[in-house]
Parts: C-alpha cells; structure tokens; sequence
C-alpha cells in the first residue's frame, strides 16, 4: 500500500455555531483521483479550502506524507507549495500577463531561474493549449480560457496534489467542456487530485475514488462504479436520483 | 519710491499692486514657492512611504504556531500603528507642527524649521495615507491573494507582487489628492518660522501694508501649482492603466 500525501483526521470547522464540517477522516494516496460530490452547502468546498489552510479548522488534524502542518506561516507556506489548488473564481493575478501569472510563484516560492520558469510555464501553458495568450491579462480572455491558465500557473509549482474546487461551476455551458477536457488529460499524468465538483459524468468517468459529502459528514467513500451504481447510503441515492432526473 | 517693476513705477490698484510687489520680491516668492513645493514633495513622499508601511502593519495576520517573537513584534507594531494613526488624523496639523517643533527643541536636539516642518508633513500624511492604503489593500478581491497564498507565497510577497501594484493604482487619485492638500497646508508651517510661500506673503504684505494684494500673489501662485500637479497625475494615471489590446504569440498557435 503507498503511503499517504495527505491524511485528514477528525477535522472539523464550523463557523460561529454553525458545524460545517464534522469529523472527517480522509487519506489521499499517490496518483489517486478523488472527486468529491453533494448537495450545495454541504462543506466540500470548507474541506477543500482547509486542505489547503485557507480556512482553519476549529479542531482535527492535517498530515502531509506523516508531518502535522502545524499553524505557523512558514509552515504553511511550504506545504502549500506543494499542494496546489485551482477556484472556482479562477483567481488570476489581474495586473499580470498570463505568463507572468504563470512564472510569479514559481520564481518567488520556488526560487528557480528565469529562463527555467519560462520553459515551465511555455510547456504548461502549451498543455493547456493557452500557449498563444502568454501576453494578455485576465481580464481579456474568457472564463474558460482563465480557467485553463490557472491550472497552467498551479502546475508550475509541480505540485504533488492539485486540489480543484469546483473549477466549472463559474463557466458557461459550452467552456464548461474545454476545462474538463485539461483535467481529463491531467487524470492521464498520474497527477494526484482532489476535485470538487457537480460534474456527475466527470466524476464517475475520471476519479479512481468518489466521495459524497452530506451535511458536513463524508457520507460515502467508494470507487465511482460502486457509488454511482449502487449507492449504500439512502442519502446518497436520493443526491444521485436528484441530479440523473435533472 | 522710484523704484520700476514690469514698468509699474506708481502702482494705483491693487493689480497694479500685485504685478509690483511680485517684480520688488521676486526672490522672496521664489524661494518661498521653492520651499513649499521642497517640503510638500519631500513631506509627501517621505509621508507615503510610512503610511504604506503602517497600511502594511495594519494587515499582518498572526497565526497561532507562529514563533512567539514573531507575535509579539506584530502586535506591538500593530498597537503602535494604530496609536500613530488615531492622534494624528485627530489633531490639527498646524498644533502637531508647534508640539513637535518646540518639543522636539525642549529635548535639547536642534532642528532647523524645513526639517521640522518636512518631519510634521511626513507624520501628518503618513496617518492619512496609512488608511487609504487600507482602503486600497480592500479594494483588491481576496480571491488574487488566497491565489498566490494556495501556492505557497507568503502573505509579505503577496502584498509586494500582488496587492500593493493594484492597490497604488487604485489610490492615485487619493495620492494626488494628499499631496496637493499639503501643498495648501505648508502654510500653517510659518508658525514655526518655515521660510515658504506664506511666510513670505506675511512679510511682503507687511512692507507696504498691502496684505491683500499680497496674499492674492501666493494664491496665484498656490493655484498654478496645484492646477499643473492635479493634470501630471491625471496624465500619471492614465499611463498606469496600459494597454486595452494584446498581441497573439503566433509562435505559438500549432499547439491550439
């Protein structure tokens, strides 16, 4: 059995009185897709975000490859390098160009030289098939198009997972498929993810494990055939029986 | 008098008046404008730079496992900043420049009055500045800065790369609006015997006993500076904005 990256325990948060997320217990191993699905409201977006420290749990603990990341800036600055995360908002760097989007981190955090960062973010850019667009800000491409910079620029940083929290769900129908498309080639890299999302066919067809999050709890874990298929717990066949009738 | 200014010998009106009162003290308003825009634009950006420091401060956020020195440093800047902030946005400039002037000399350190009045300047924006800053750091969606921080950019290099370059061009307006304010408000300094534009319309005026054609002079004067300042920014700010459209790296394209 690999090792864990990332190993979540007993985490929870809740804001002000209200629980969002209620003991959670999650492993994420090498080269595994995890797609995480439920109803709005129910913490996935919390738990993405705690991952990533940009929210704080009220209690739990966060291990990355056995280390606790403990609330101390450094700290969190340096497992942040190596877990990525890509926004439902996109979150570009607006008064910089693409390219510079793509090369900011990889030369402040990571140090490395220029003409490397360069290449780095050319071949990303070009994985992307945003190559061309190197010299335009955010604010002129589409929401598609921002979406598949952003993963370029998180890629720079190679990072050992890459969380995505609901990277379609600020598209339009028809970007909603370019977006997909680049993940689904990313899922073909052996890159680790963990990915929110209501994309059901995405979810079933792409992830090596799927988790249905209920009111703040992991509500079901299993492989994709087995969730979507026969689904254990009640709540999560009545999500699923929601979302195939509409 | 006999004395002849732009070929007014005689002056009978008070613009006749203006016109020789600026030919007799030439120099006098000279170095008194030369004073004024040396302290307004040396107080200015001197007071800038603090108030993008205490800005700065104000925005640090302490994490619980962080080193405790860490912490404690922060917070004492913090208590200090905003201590800074409150007394000088709450007293007149014109009172900050006597305390600070005759304080600073009953400790027995000599200070000439241009160091003084460019020290009062500098305090005075620092505090006004440090709140827009604020304003401008807000202004900048929190998504850019949890961007770079889910990357590992630390929030002091986040605020350098990605905050600050946005916010400042969000705050020109309120930046050129400050430093046209001190311009005007270099005037209260000629009650610590700061030789510019005022003090030099006190004391011309006082020669002839013409103290409103004097005074219309250094308003002439403040007027044409500010006006001028006001459009180099206007032009400053339209400059920062850049370009609208961007050039397809066609090198590129085979791989679309």
């Amino acid at each position: 059995m690999d090792e864990a990256i990332i190993s979540v325990c007993n985490l929870s948060k809740s804001f002000g009185k209200h629980e969002v997320l209620r003991k959670i217990d999650i492993e994420v191993k090498k080269g595994e897709i995890i797609c995480i699905v439920g109803s709005s409201g129910s913490g996935k977006s919390t738990f993405l975000r705690c991952i990533n420290r940009l929210e704080h749990q009220t209690s739990g603990k966060i291990y990355y490859h056995n280390r606790e990341v403990r609330d101390a800036q450094r700290e969190i600055n340096e497992y942040r390098a190596k877990v990525g995360m890509v926004f439902q908002s996109f979150n570009l760097f607006n008064n910089m160009t693409v390219l510079q989007n793509c090369m900011i981190c990889t030369r402040k955090v990571l140090h490395i030289s220029k003409a490397e960062a360069f290449d780095r973010a050319i071949s990303h850019l070009k994985e992307v098939g945003m190559a061309p667009y190197i010299n335009a800000k955010p604010a002129q491409l589409s929401g598609g198009q921002k979406q598949r910079v952003a993963i370029a620029r998180a890629l720079c940083m190679n990072p050992e997972v890459l969380l995505f929290d609901e990277p379609t769900s600020a598209l339009d129908p028809e970007m909603v498929g370019e977006v997909l498309n680049v993940m689904k080639h990313l899922a073909t890299t052996g890159l680790t993810m963990l990915i929110v999302t209501h994309e059901m066919a995405f979810a079933r067809d792409v992830s090596t494990r799927t988790i249905f999050m209920d009111r703040g709890y992991v509500a079901e874990d299993a492989p994709p055939s087995e969730l979507f298929s026969n689904p254990k717990n009640p709540r999560t066949r009545e999500f699923l029986s929601r979302y195939l009738e509409g | 008098m006999g004395d002849s200014y732009f070929g007014i010998t005689d002056p009978g009106n008070s613009l006749e008046w203006m016109v020789f009162l600026t030919g007799k003290y030439f120099g006098m308003f000279l170095e008194g404008t030369i004073l004024t825009l040396y302290i307004a634009v040396a107080g200015t950006l001197l007071g800038f730079v603090l108030g993008y420091l205490v800005g700065i401060i104000q925005d640090i956020r302490i994490n619980q496992g962080d080193f405790f020195i860490k912490k404690i440093v922060v917070r004492i800047l913090k208590i200090i900043a905003s201590v800074y902030v409150e007394i000088f946005r709450d007293t007149p400039m014109i009172v900050q420049a006597m305390i600070i002037y005759y304080g600073i000399r009953q400790l027995g350190v000599s200070m000439t009055p241009v160091v003084a009045g460019i020290l009062v300047t500098m305090l005075n924006t620092g505090a006004y500045m440090a709140e827009t800053v604020r304003g401008g750091i807000g202004s900048i969606d929190m998504g850019q800065r949890e961007g770079a921080w889910a990357m590992g950019m630390s929030p002091l290099k986040t605020m350098l790369y990605i905050v600050l370059p946005q916010a400042f061009r969000n705050i020109i307006p309120e930046m050129t609006n400050t430093f046209l304010t001190n311009l005007k408000m270099t005037s209260v300094l000629n009650v610590i015997a700061v030789q510019e534009l005022f003090m030099a319309a006190k004391t011309v005026g006082g020669n002839y006993y013409k103290y409103f054609e004097s005074y219309m002079v250094i308003a002439v004067v403040y007027f044409v500076l500010c006006f001028v300042f006001n459009k180099l920014f206007g032009i400053l700010e339209k400059k920062l904005k850049g370009k609208n459209d961007y050039v397809l790296a066609v090198e590129y394209m085979d791989n679309q």
